[in-house]
């Protein structure tokens, strides 16, 4: 019974602990700025506002589905991944079916950005979808180096074989700094922020979308920065054995990429995709190989 | 050993040629008295097959040539792909007839279409080399024929398959000479028994020659430099079946060999082991995953349509061989899933891009955009292709790509893995460029007129994008069929229920029901929260921002044209490496030597003459001078 509230209740958690992470973000940035910033809660008002938008417009029946798919598959993801002390849906699924899952929420977002006819948004997906195939490779050598060592592909025991301090981060540093690379990438911050890029492309895939439509493209945003940062928590900073150190290593994780977003400019795509391709993918590389002698 | 007579296999073997014959016969009174033979004839085995659902024939002899039998037979493996086959060319049968419809030459379409489908049933039903060799070359003159049918360019495309399909067919005519050599005996049997035996060398000779045999028609690089172009050129109904069925037939071929008539045991016992494969295996793995990341990448930049979808069947072909060049219970399963579930989304996403073809009259990328308010059923069958191309749950390439990930996983090979990974983020790459650049961005005004395709036409997306959905939710559908011929090939079947798989040695559970069940559940959620919101207006497609510029009618920005063109920075000198230019450099060669030995062969008369006298007098002066001095 227990379980099942649990389950229910964990999207509605995932929403608030990353808009809570979303407004400390805002802030911080802000006093880096040396601003005095909104308020923690700024994001959630920003979404009461769009959602109560009288008028909307649309594009097309696949233009609404977009964000309504992207909000579906990320409360599906969400229960993908293990909470302290819960497996949720994690027995039924495992690192490669969830980063299946993952890829749900953004082809629901493509294909909604994709018929609303803008060129801004088009180029906005085609750059996504690139910086993707980049972050991927040194993410996918680093969850293999993990399967490797650990001889298991379920989130739930990746987790649990960390218990002890016995952190991928501590044993498996230049995987962990590759996966935290590739999760930084994943997340679109500084300098990989092409695919928004409001100077280029006008915000790319969101160009078009505004009032309800942008209300629930940024629940979405807020509970893919959580899932992001849970993913890295789990598969390197050892999970948590209760939800507010969990919440608190995820701050962790959040801090560390704000204090490089703040302070970098943009790449170019094709020096984005380069870059993950480089150096990351080395530093993930020599991890695997350091496994592979060493087990 | 069962050595009865069974006529009903040679009915079945039978049944597309006699059809074949019919609907040409008929096609002299009327077009529609062919049709109605011809989808007669293409329903035909369905029925037929019914009685070997859970039967199967070891060897039926049916004829004998020089004193030796030849044999039919039928097993689990053969008849689930029988089945598979029969449905692909009964749907691209119907296909075929609207695609011909105003054309000359559509009674011989007819005739070459049922052929090809004998000749794919031949194959299947062989049980001895020379009955197998024979109908493996008449599947590539009746689609020698059928490619030249096509689109402007098939004439030349046609002749480089048919130039490959013959280079294969002199390597599988070595290998058959080899053992008929050796073991003067057809059978499968005979020959299985007389490796087991055999010298090292000759095993691996003659494995090596039926290998390049094969990968040439299951498109593994580097063999796969023909498909491009005649997957491209072909009529639409046929990329379909060169897709999911002649290719499908040669990596049937490839398994019966690798695993009944060699046997791994035997690789192993020959040859040293590289990760615990066999040497010959892991250089097929190889061969698979550069198959897989080539083939994937080339796709993500294609501009042509059908070019997009070559380079993607060949990218899958190479899933499906590097599961069952794996060699356990779980890659073999796995493979024939993919190969199972490869035909039923790669048949929509032709079928899809033939109907959009037939509507619009091109296949250019470019020229596309914005089909989705005027063909919507097009539309959601290609969705549904796509999401289970790529890979994603809840539809039917998740569970089979997921059982060739989780073998890579049991066999420890990580960078096999990763590239197996990375080539499934491709394939959404390219799946998305397809769907955006035919059905998304804006609507030409060309094509305001465009109008969906006819019912029959949507028949065949339909059918098999039901089967997507349903073999996507319940993989144990196709699995009933799978573990029954992975138990025939000697493995171990995996464990699987209705919805998905059990944890096992080697696998984690997944159950693809959760998943699309709590996926409904998020979506219906989200989308109460959507439509409870006031509503939205619809507006025009130039009703956009476009940063402070006007936009009329006349200047429209669809950006469709080198979608992914920063991709070719990214990679940089290698995009232009080119195993197609290597073969040209050896095309050069040859013409070289060629136009060298035409400097002796002239085509003139008085040269021969005079050569045969230079040679006479060279001949004199030997004999005569061999009397004086020996």
């Amino acid at each position: 019974m227990v379980e099942k509230i649990v389950l229910v209740l964990t999207p509605v958690l995932a929403f608030f602990v990353g808009i809570f992470l979303v407004g400390f973000k805002r802030k911080m940035v802000a006093r880096i700025h040396r601003r005095y910033g909104p308020p923690l809660h700024q994001p959630l008002l920003d979404i009461i506002k769009l959602l109560a938008k009288k008028e909307n417009i649309s594009h097309g029946v696949m233009f609404d589905l977009g964000p309504v798919i992207a909000l579906g598959a990320s409360i599906l993801t969400v229960l993908f991944l293990p909470l302290p002390g819960f497996k949720l849906l994690t027995p039924y699924g495992d690192l490669i079916a969830f980063l299946y899952i993952m890829v749900i929420g953004s082809l629901g977002m493509a294909l909604g950005a994709g018929e609303s006819g803008n060129p801004n948004a088009s180029i906005g997906i085609a750059r996504a979808l690139t910086l993707m195939l980049g972050y991927d490779l040194p993410f996918i050598i680093a969850g293999n180096t993990l399967i490797l060592k650990y001889g298991t592909t379920s989130l739930f025991n990746l987790m649990n074989a960390q218990s002890n301090l016995h952190w991928n981060l501590f044993f498996l540093p230049l995987t962990a700094v590759a996966g935290f690379i590739a999760t930084y990438g994943a997340m679109g911050e500084h300098p990989f922020d092409v695919v928004v890029a409001p100077q280029e492309v006008a915000t790319g895939p969101m160009v078009e979308y505004g009032g309800k439509h942008l209300g629930m493209l940024m629940i979405d945003h807020a509970m893919h920065v959580y899932i992001e940062t849970a993913l890295f928590v789990t598969l390197f900073l050892g999970g948590a054995s209760n939800i507010w150190i969990f919440i608190l290593k995820q701050l962790g994780v959040v801090i560390v990429m704000t204090l490089v977003d703040t302070v970098l400019p943009r790449f170019r795509i094709e020096n984005a995709v380069r870059y993950f391709w480089r150096w990351p993918t080395i530093f993930a590389l020599l991890g695997l190989f350091i496994v592979y002698l060493g087990g | 050993m069962n050595f009865s007579i069974n006529l009903s296999l040679l009915t079945i073997l039978l049944t597309p040629f006699f059809g074949g014959l019919l609907s040409y016969a008929g096609s002299a009174l009327h077009r529609y008295v062919r049709n109605i033979f011809y989808i007669i004839f293409l329903a035909l085995p369905f029925l037929e097959l019914y009685p070997y659902f859970n039967n199967s024939v070891d060897f039926m002899p049916y004829a004998t040539v020089f004193g030796y039998n030849l044999f039919l037979g039928i097993n689990a493996l053969s008849f689930t792909l029988l089945l598979l086959f029969t449905l692909m060319f009964f749907l691209a049968g119907i296909f075929l007839l609207f695609e011909f419809a105003n054309k000359d030459e559509s009674d011989l379409a007819v005739l070459e279409f049922m052929f090809l489908e004998g000749s794919v049933f031949g194959v299947l039903l062989a049980k001895d080399i020379l009955t197998f060799f024979i109908f493996f070359e008449l599947i590539a003159v009746f689609t020698y024929f059928l490619i030249q049918k096509g689109y402007s360019g098939s004439s030349k495309a046609s002749v480089k398959y048919i130039s490959w399909a013959l280079i294969g067919a002199n390597f599988l005519l070595a290998a058959i000479i080899l053992l008929f050599t050796k073991v003067h005996n057809f059978g499968y049997t005979e020959i299985a028994a007389f490796l087991g035996n055999a010298s090292p060398t000759f095993v691996v000779l003659v494995f090596a020659f039926f290998l390049i045999g094969i990968l040439i028609e299951a498109t593994i690089m580097p063999f796969h430099v023909w498909a491009p172009s005649a997957y491209s050129e072909a009529p639409d109904s046929v990329s379909v079946i060169l897709s999911t069925v002649v290719k499908k037939t040669a990596i049937y071929i490839l398994v019966v060999l690798a695993f009944s008539l060699f046997g791994l045991n035997l690789f192993l016992k020959i040859m040293p082991a590289v990760f615990n494969n066999s040497i010959v295996m892991y250089i097929l793995q190889w061969m698979s995953a550069l198959t897989i990341i080539i083939g994937t990448f080339i796709a993500i930049r294609e501009e042509d349509a059908k070019s997009l979808l070559a380079w993607s069947s060949i990218a899958q072909s190479g899933y499906i061989v590097l599961g069952i060049s794996l060699g356990t219970s779980l890659g073999v399963s796995g493979g024939l899933l993919h190969l199972i579930n490869h035909s039923i989304f790669k048949g929509i996403l032709f079928f899809v891009v033939g109907g959009v073809i037939y509507r619009t009259g091109t296949k250019k990328l470019s020229e596309l955009g914005g089909l989705i308010k005027k063909m919507p059923v097009s539309f959601i069958s290609m969705l549904i292709a796509i999401i289970a191309l790529a890979g994603i749950p809840p539809l039917n390439g998740f569970s089979s790509k997921y059982l060739i990930y989780e073998a890579l996983i049991e066999k420890k090979e990580p960078i096999l893995l990763t590239i197996a990974l990375l080539g499934g983020t491709g394939s959404f790459l390219y799946v998305y460029r397809l769907i955006h650049s035919t059905f998304l961005g804006q609507l030409s005004d060309k094509y305001t007129d465009v109008k969906e395709v006819p019912l029959l036409m949507q028949l065949p997306m339909l059918v098999l994008s039901i089967l997507a959905i349903l073999f996507g939710i319940f993989p144990s559908i196709p699995m009933n069929f799978v573990s029954k011929a992975v138990s025939y090939l000697g493995f171990e079947p995996i464990k699987y229920y209705l919805t998905g798989f059990p944890t096992q040695p080697g696998l984690h559970e997944v159950n693809i029901l959760k998943i699309s069940s709590t996926l409904i559940i998020g979506f219906v959620v989200s989308l109460l929260i959507f439509l409870l919101l006031p509503k939205a207006k619809r507006v025009d497609q130039l009703d956009n921002y476009y940063a402070g510029e006007k936009l009329v009618k006349e200047t429209k920005y669809n950006y469709s044209f080198g979608f992914y063109s920063f991709f070719d920075d990214v990679l940089g000198s290698f995009s232009h490496l080119s195993i197609d230019k290597i073969y040209s450099n050896v095309e050069g060669l040859f013409k070289n030597v060629g136009d060298y030995l035409r400097k002796f062969y002239t085509g003139n008369l008085e040269t021969y003459i005079s050569y045969g006298v230079v040679a006479i007098v060279i001949f004199a002066l030997i004999y005569v001078l061999g009397g004086v001095l020996w």
